[in-house]
């Protein structure tokens, strides 16, 4: 088939793109949505990595999303890994500079825009972090003498045009504990951990060392992307963990989980009731907020109660979910908003025709005398659950005018109000 | 509550996208209101997805030199004209099958917020297929509800030459055909190999 010279062009452009000359993208960072350099990278439950725009657009907004790579569903949109970021700002300075030149006029274009990680100190970064930075960027200089610059072999010539910074181990610690990160999870706050550091018992939470913010379900997958690239890239160190990692468990499978303790879990278990996990509970309950996410932990669409600001003028708006409501989060929105604490919200009321079609659905699929408002549909949806998914899946249900009571207390509350 | 007035106007400025491509009257802005939150959300916009034609473009534009780079084996595939979201795709049958040795054209439409919503495949060669009506509509799971953002045209061809060696009976589009695969296979494998001579060569 004949090829008109516009598309001819634009096929050279793109190769040249592809193969730009010093950088030669691995294939392990190139985003499966795009095809393109990964940018403001997100890692997903189960360790699949796409860019921050390419998750987003990719998830449903109506109910559970999959990962495209693995069809693995989530319900959370989570944050930008930060470590992934400043690596691949490091290893691609000209293809990552060429990507957000991109993202930014197409942000323009939406008028909607992703959270600004331009600086090492900006938010979620300690100032310890700060301070690695600032040693990794002296330890380029003298490469000798550090013992943390790790050859880079043949894997990732050094740049011609001296922008092209040396990966070092510092740049890529566990949140935890404050090593090479060894089989890295990533959680929904975007914080790198390494498998070991985030050992849980059953039925607890996990949450976060660093940002105290749970995360919802169970423990991430390993990013293999990114243990691969940290395998090759420091052989030696890698060895090393591998091999403490592996004696350490052999020693003592009770070694005190590290990232939560059980009373943490226990405050923290009514702040998940949507996360359950099982697939229906997105029809057994009928407050879903179509195509509304909160801003905090990224729930999406939001299930249960709805605040949104009344004060923040960005065309997405700014929302949390009851849980993050009620818990005072005061994280920044996940789009740049400028959102800040003394910004009023509102109670909003779910869509009115999902409404109706839930009900209509619910009558013709499960029992046909149940009412829109009793909680029943968590009975009839999950039969296997224990009675802590139990509990907590009927404390979703709570309508509107239930919804003043205090956090403390609320499962406790509905489920009398509904018993 | 904002009414979200840009819902239309921000989507539906094309003249950005695809380096002064024309961009056909496929990717308008009727695909790109979707599901997005100004028609369903209780008038807000809040996460409502926003589709970009440059997004789309760009991807597409990968796509096309990924394929002329390394083309999958019996495809090829290609822009109809100067625009990008209209493709052309030929498939050769492979051996082994009733559909061998025939040459099958293709339609592939690209929706505005491709790759986020799968492309339409068309054949535009006739075949005896149960998978195929005769307007050349194909049921294949991953053009429809299957569907990722991680595929691609290249994936979803090799997918359609794989449904030549092994038609979904299960799930027909033609149940006539489907019934005669499986009750009488020789009987099927004729038919189909007439067809073949007489539309796709």
């Amino acid at each position: 088939m004949e090829i008109s010279e516009k598309v001819k062009k634009l096929i050279d452009d793109e190769l040249k793109d592809l193969d730009d000359s010093s950088e030669k993208i691995s294939e392990a960072f190139t985003c499966c949505v795009c095809l393109d350099l990964l940018y403001k990278p997100i890692v997903l439950a189960c360790g699949h990595v796409s860019c921050f725009w390419c998750v987003h657009k990719s998830m449903s907004g109506l109910r559970e999303s999959h990962c495209p790579i693995c069809r693995n569903p989530y319900h959370h949109f989570p944050t930008i890994c930060q470590m992934l970021h400043f690596i691949l700002l490091k290893m691609y300075p000209i293809s990552y500079k060429r990507r957000e030149i991109q993202i930014s006029e197409f942000e323009r274009e939406a008028d909607c825009f992703s959270p600004q990680l331009e600086d090492r100190v900006c938010k979620g970064q300690t100032e310890q972090e700060a301070c690695h930075a600032n040693n990794s960027q002296m330890r380029v200089d003298d490469t000798e003498a550090s013992s943390f610059v790790v050859d880079h072999g043949d894997f990732h010539p050094t740049v011609a045009n001296g922008t092209c910074q040396t990966i070092t181990v510092d740049d890529a610690l566990c949140t935890f504990c404050n090593q090479l990160v060894y089989h890295p999870v990533v959680l929904n706050c975007g914080h790198v951990f390494c498998e070991s550091c985030t050992l849980v018992q059953k039925n607890e939470m996990i949450k976060c060392a660093k940002c105290e913010i749970a995360h919802p379900g169970r423990i991430p997958k390993v990013c293999l992307e990114l243990d691969n690239f940290l395998e090759e890239q420091f052989p030696t160190e890698y060895a090393l963990r591998k091999s403490s990692v592996q004696l350490k468990q052999s020693c003592g499978q009770q070694e005190s989980p590290s990232t939560c303790s059980a009373g943490d879990a226990k405050e923290s278990s009514p702040v998940l009731t949507s996360s359950g996990g099982h697939p229906l509970s997105w029809w057994g309950d009928h407050k879903v907020h179509i195509a509304a996410g909160c801003d905090s932990c990224g729930m999406f669409p939001i299930i249960g109660d709805r605040y949104k600001c009344k004060d923040c003028v960005e065309a997405i708006g700014f929302d949390l979910c009851g849980d993050c409501y009620n818990t005072r989060s005061k994280l920044p929105g996940r789009f740049n908003q400028q959102h800040t604490p003394e910004h009023q919200f509102e109670l909003m009321r779910p869509n009115s025709i999902r409404n109706i079609m839930w009900r209509l659905l619910r009558d013709v699929s499960s029992a046909p005398s149940s009412t829109p408002d009793t909680p029943e549909s968590g009975v009839t949806v999950v039969p296997s659950l224990s009675d802590d998914a139990r509990e907590s899946a009927e404390s979703g249900f709570v309508t509107p005018s239930e919804t003043g009571d205090t956090e403390e207390d609320q499962s406790n509350d509905h489920e009398e109000d509904s018993m | 509550m904002n009414p979200s007035s840009n819902s239309g106007g921000g989507t539906a400025g094309p003249s950005s996208g695809g380096g002064g491509l024309r961009l056909g009257g496929g990717p308008g802005a009727g695909g790109s209101g979707g599901v997005s939150g100004s028609s369903v959300g209780g008038g807000s916009r809040s996460w409502a997805s926003t589709t970009s034609v440059s997004t789309s473009g760009k991807r597409i534009q990968r796509e096309m030199a990924e394929l002329n780079m390394d083309p999958p084996p019996h495809c090829s595939a290609g822009p109809k004209g100067d625009n990008l979201y209209h493709w052309v795709a030929t498939l050769l049958g492979p051996h082994g099958t009733p559909y061998d040795g025939g040459i099958f054209f293709l339609d592939i439409t690209f929706p505005s917020n491709y790759p986020f919503k799968p492309p339409k495949v068309v054949f535009k060669t006739r075949m005896y297929h149960c998978n195929v009506d005769s307007a050349g509509n194909v049921s294949l799971d991953i053009l429809k509800d299957n569907w990722s953002p991680a595929l691609t045209i290249s994936k979803v061809l090799i997918a359609l030459v794989s449904i030549f060696t092994t038609p979904d009976a299960y799930k027909p589009l033609v149940p006539g055909i489907a019934q005669l695969y499986l009750t009488d296979r020789d009987k099927h494998n004729e038919l189909a190999a007439e067809w073949t001579a007489r539309f796709a060569r």
